[in-house]
């Protein structure tokens, strides 16, 4: 009862024109255009700076996807649900970010995504990523690519990279290496398998740390599983029949509740 | 304070490596599974893996000394390695029976 009051109170705020707490609204629907304010921080003294001597400055926030900053704190230009995670670990000083929804990916620096080569054009290879424009993919930019050792890349295949460059100024920029040179993972995907498209809160809740579908899944047969942040899937199993079940509960598990989706799998998993 | 904007999900929410296999289907995916997630997780510096070493520390650093004697023997002139061999006798302690020679045999003048 008393968390409703405080969202109707926080919305009512919102409402009338002044920025509502944003510990307040965590948690809560949000739209484009309400200001969130952030308590102020006490100025640092010694003995807060000795406490953490190797991490950030504690006044850092890590303002996520979906929110800017404005002059009173942060302004909302997407409606979702807002999260919040707490300082600590790897990002110290806490981090807010607004829980939408889309099918259609923008494409962000750093994102590890699935691309389809459209096209050679001498050098360099276009991607079709799921975005407004075409991805350009280096032919050096793979592990132990020289120029006499080209990859083996031919219109068609699928490419597990990640941006080097994506703004909406630039044509966006994949790499298969990361910033020590080596692949990890990146690179060309083999034969055979399945692509298909999902939304992106699927793919997000599906790369979170404890994801109970992947794990309900990794008991039934043994399979591959690449998963792009535009939104495209990679699976591949042992046999045709057993890829395309994976695909319809992936597909499914969207709009399933747990218990349809245990008893879906138990099904299976009794044929 | 200082405010970061971030456009990306990965810091925010933590999120697993993308590329995944299970029950064995792909080895090599699976061991860089452990590797990236315990990356992710306990944001640990990458620590360079000593191999297993054929020949120890001590044993290689011994071999270095005399290597470097050896193969300097080999750039040395005809003369200086007969040098070299008596400087050894020497160092054995043969003083008694040998003769002490001039180390390198100098240009004579012919005398009138």
């Amino acid at each position: 009862m008393r968390g409703s009051r405080r969202r109707v109170g926080a919305c009512a705020a919102m409402a009338a024109g002044r920025g509502a707490e944003a510990e307040a609204c965590v948690g809560q629907v949000v739209l484009p255009g309400d200001v969130l304010l952030l308590p102020a921080h006490p100025d640092e003294d010694a003995e807060r700076l000795r406490l953490g001597a190797g991490a950030a400055p504690r006044g850092r926030l890590l303002c996520g996807p979906g929110l800017r900053r404005c002059t009173a704190g942060l302004l909302v230009t997407k409606c979702g649900l807002l999260r919040h995670r707490q300082a600590g670990g790897s990002a110290a000083g806490g981090a807010y970010w607004v829980d939408s929804q889309q099918k259609r990916y923008v494409p962000v620096k750093g994102d590890h995504v699935i691309g389809i080569v459209t096209a050679k054009a001498g050098d360099v290879f276009k991607l079709d990523v799921g975005g407004s424009e075409q991805a350009s993919l280096s032919y050096l930019a793979f592990e132990g690519a020289t120029k006499r050792n080209r990859p083996n890349v031919q219109v068609g295949d699928l490419i597990y990279g990640q941006f080097l460059v994506a703004n909406k100024d630039m044509e966006p920029e994949m790499v298969c290496i990361d910033s020590s040179g080596r692949s990890s993972g990146m690179g060309i995907i083999g034969q055979d398998g399945f692509l298909f498209k999902v939304s992106l809160g699927l793919i997000r809740k599906l790369l979170a740390p404890k994801c109970e579908i992947i794990q309900e899944l990794s008991q039934l047969y043994p399979f591959e599983l690449v998963l792009g942040m535009n939104g495209r899937i990679w699976v591949k199993a042992k046999t045709v029949q057993q890829t395309l079940i994976i695909v319809n509960i992936l597909e499914a598990c969207e709009y399933m509740t747990a218990e349809q989706r245990k008893q879906a799998l138990a099904k299976l998993s009794g044929n | 304070s200082f405010i970061i904007e971030e456009r990306s999900f990965m810091p925010c929410e933590d999120l697993l490596y993308g590329r995944m296999s299970f029950k064995g289907f792909n080895p090599e995916i699976e061991k860089l599974m452990i590797q990236m997630n315990s990356r992710c997780k306990e944001e640990e510096i990458e620590v360079d893996d000593k191999m297993e070493a054929d020949v120890s520390d001590e044993e290689m650093a011994r071999r270095y000394e005399t290597l470097v004697g050896t193969i300097g023997k080999k750039f040395l002139r005809k003369r200086d390695q007969r040098v070299l061999q008596d400087e050894d006798e020497d160092e054995d302690g043969n003083n008694n029976t040998r003769p002490s020679k001039k180390a390198k045999k100098k240009f004579l003048k012919p005398q009138d």
